[in-house]
């Protein structure tokens, strides 16, 4: 693991929001290393930083200060087009409210990253059908998300997270919404998905679900507090 | 992401919001409704005008008192003009040296012809004329003969008669040399009218005609004994000296002085079409301009609509940048959401209007005019496409603007 190349290379990024007349410092001077192949949970209370941080990480946001190299591409010289394109290739979103398409069906939203990566309607078809086997919603990929449970609802996040084979999943309180038990297939489904090799990247304030990764970091105030592997 | 693609997603959203689609919808299709209804029903009059005109013949011309199509007000100055008399049509005759054709005639309507056991209903238009009417107005036979020279001099009493009299009162039986009264007169059928069918639901054979001296004699009256003079030059290279001839016995003849306006109404053929085409653009003008407004009132709708949508899709659009989708990609999504939604309209316009015009140009068939094809509309149809595609795009841009310039953060986190 240690050998394993650096997708996410943070150094010295601050982030600052005007707010009003005063300046909110929402990052002071983080530095991170994230490589190919971790399990890593980001933990900090409201107003730490870790959702900043966490937009940074997804290329949805750019840092004010430091340096931010994703894969070897500065993402402060990045536009906007390049940091979707960016998103689109290499960043697989999951969130707390699932964030899926009411109107599509599992599968239609599964789709939709290739859609607007170019991909051919008859290659994406059957890559969203294979992202929604490896999620074990074989079954249920023509329904819509109103007709899924909660957990089968984050099942097709994740697998449209997956379906792009993205270098990172980034998944914001993937649980949070989820009752305890369907909370912890979803963890075990993290867990599989980690063990194929995928790297897996984990924002949450609970700490049973930060147990699942091998590396737990922690934020307060805009800094890393601690960044130690799970024993 | 292929337009295709985008097409399918904005009638996906336009069946999510029936009611507020379906609005927006209808008044883009009554815009382009407009539009079309108006140019093909006005085009297919103008046809029918045009038929009309052409029976008058090419290097023809009409002299009357009053316009024979009046547009406007100028009603209360026509009735003030003193009638063209017989005497007057006949002395114009007399004068005119140029080579033409000179007929004189007059029209009442709503005569009953009656014979001994049959009668018809008042309705029956009894025509004066000379000789030369049937030769200057094209009119044929189909038995006897017509009105000659004798029968006018001699002012003898003989019909002819249209169809559609015959048949009421004589039936298969051959009417020559039978007795026909009109207001106690009797008259000698000496022929019939060959069958011209009718011109916007009128029919043309429903008529008598009898000899210009008994027309005035039994049949006018001291308001009303204006009788029309019919002009066929002998060619149209003719035509404007004829034309020119004509006005200046007329003025001498009414005492017209040098500074005033005529005291009389010569229509040619060609300004007679002109007149009539004159109304027609006007009328095109007030539909088009109406239609127009309508368009622009639905495209402010249809921003509005928009505004709306990209408000309440905010966390989709959210969803949509976070997995990928570049500026443009979610801009083109909406342009095309707007202009699929105008185009929809603009169909159900197109389709209504069409309709309509196509049960015109039927209604006009069923009264008689065989000649009115239904030309389909094929400008009007494609200005409305591009109109319609126009408002998608000019009323659609700034919503879509807005929505390609959401932040993913704040969007995702919109409620």
């Amino acid at each position: 693991m240690a050998d394993a190349p650096i997708i996410i290379d943070i150094r010295h990024i601050g982030k600052v929001y005007p707010m009003g007349d005063e300046d909110v410092h929402a990052l002071r001077d983080v530095s991170l290393q994230i490589r190919e192949g971790e399990y890593v949970a980001l933990m900090g209370p409201s107003g730490s930083g870790k959702s900043t941080l966490m937009n940074m990480l997804g290329c949805l946001d750019t840092p004010s200060s430091g340096s931010y190299v994703f894969k070897g591409n500065n993402v402060r010289d990045l536009d906007d087009d390049d940091l979707a394109a960016i998103r689109n290739a290499e960043i697989g979103f999951v969130f707390q409210t699932f964030n899926l398409l009411p109107r599509a069906t599992a599968l239609e939203n599964v789709e939709l990253p290739l859609v607007y990566s170019g991909t051919r309607a008859r290659d994406r078809r059957q890559m969203a059908i294979d992202a929604l086997h490896t999620v074990g919603l074989g079954e249920r990929m023509h329904h819509r998300p109103n007709e899924l449970s909660g957990g089968q609802r984050q099942r097709v996040a994740i697998a449209r997270a997956l379906v792009t084979n993205p270098a990172i999943i980034l998944a914001d309180e993937p649980t949070g919404n989820l009752d305890s038990r369907t909370g912890q297939d979803i963890m075990n489904l993290f867990g599989e998905l980690w063990r194929q090799g995928h790297t897996v990247i984990l924002v949450t304030h609970e700490e049973d679900v930060a147990r699942h990764a091998r590396r737990i970091v922690r934020m307060r105030d805009g800094n890393i507090e601690s960044d130690e592997a799970v024993t | 992401m292929n337009t295709r693609e985008s097409v399918r997603q904005a009638i996906e959203s336009v069946r999510a919001q029936k009611l507020r689609s379906g609005l927006t919808l209808l008044s883009i299709g009554i815009g382009v409704f407009a539009i079309i209804a108006s140019t093909s029903v006005t085009t297919t009059l103008q046809k029918v005008v045009g038929t009309q005109l052409a029976d008058l013949g090419e290097h023809s011309f009409l002299i009357q008192r009053t316009p024979s199509i009046q547009f406007g007000s100028s009603w209360r100055k026509y009735m003030q003009r003193k009638p063209i008399t017989y005497q007057q049509a006949l002395e114009f005759r007399e004068r005119m040296t140029t080579t033409a054709l000179i007929t004189i005639s007059n029209t009442n309507p709503a005569y009953t012809i009656k014979t001994a056991g049959a009668s018809t209903d008042p309705d029956v238009s009894l025509i004066g004329v000379d000789h030369l009417y049937s030769t200057v107005n094209a009119v044929s036979y189909d038995r006897g003969r017509g009105i000659v020279e004798q029968d006018v001099t001699l002012g003898r009493n003989v019909a002819v008669l249209g169809n559609d009299v015959v048949v009421k009162l004589f039936g298969q039986r051959d009417p020559i040399g039978q007795t026909v009264t009109i207001k106690h007169q009797a008259f000698t059928v000496i022929g019939t009218l060959t069958p011209k069918g009718a011109v916007l639901g009128q029919s043309q054979d429903n008529r008598v005609l009898i000899p210009m001296p008994l027309f005035v004699k039994y049949y006018t009256w001291e308001w009303d004994r204006s009788v029309d003079v019919s002009v066929k030059a002998w060619s149209k290279m003719s035509l404007p000296a004829t034309v020119d001839e004509a006005i200046g016995i007329m003025r001498v003849l009414r005492g017209v002085k040098p500074d005033e306006e005529n005291t009389f109404e010569l229509d040619t053929n060609e300004a007679l079409t002109a007149q009539f085409s004159g109304f027609g653009s006007a009328l095109l003008i007030v539909a088009w301009i109406s239609g127009i407004g309508a368009l622009i009132a639905a495209g402010i709708g249809i921003m509005n609509m928009m505004l709306v949508s990209v408000k309440e899709r905010t966390r989709e659009i959210g969803v949509r940048k976070a997995v990928g989708a570049r500026r443009r990609w979610i801009m083109r999504q909406f342009l095309v959401e707007s202009i699929t939604l105008c185009q929809l309209g603009g169909m159900t316009g197109t389709v209504g209007g069409v309709g309509i015009s196509w049960l015109v140009t039927f209604w006009l068939r069923t009264t008689g005019m065989d000649g009115v094809g239904y030309d389909l509309p094929l400008t009007s149809i494609l200005f409305s496409v591009i109109a319609c595609t126009l408002i998608g795009v000019g009323f659609g841009l700034y919503p879509a603007y807005r929505a390609a310039s959401l932040d993913p953060i704040e969007a995702l986190r919109h409620e």
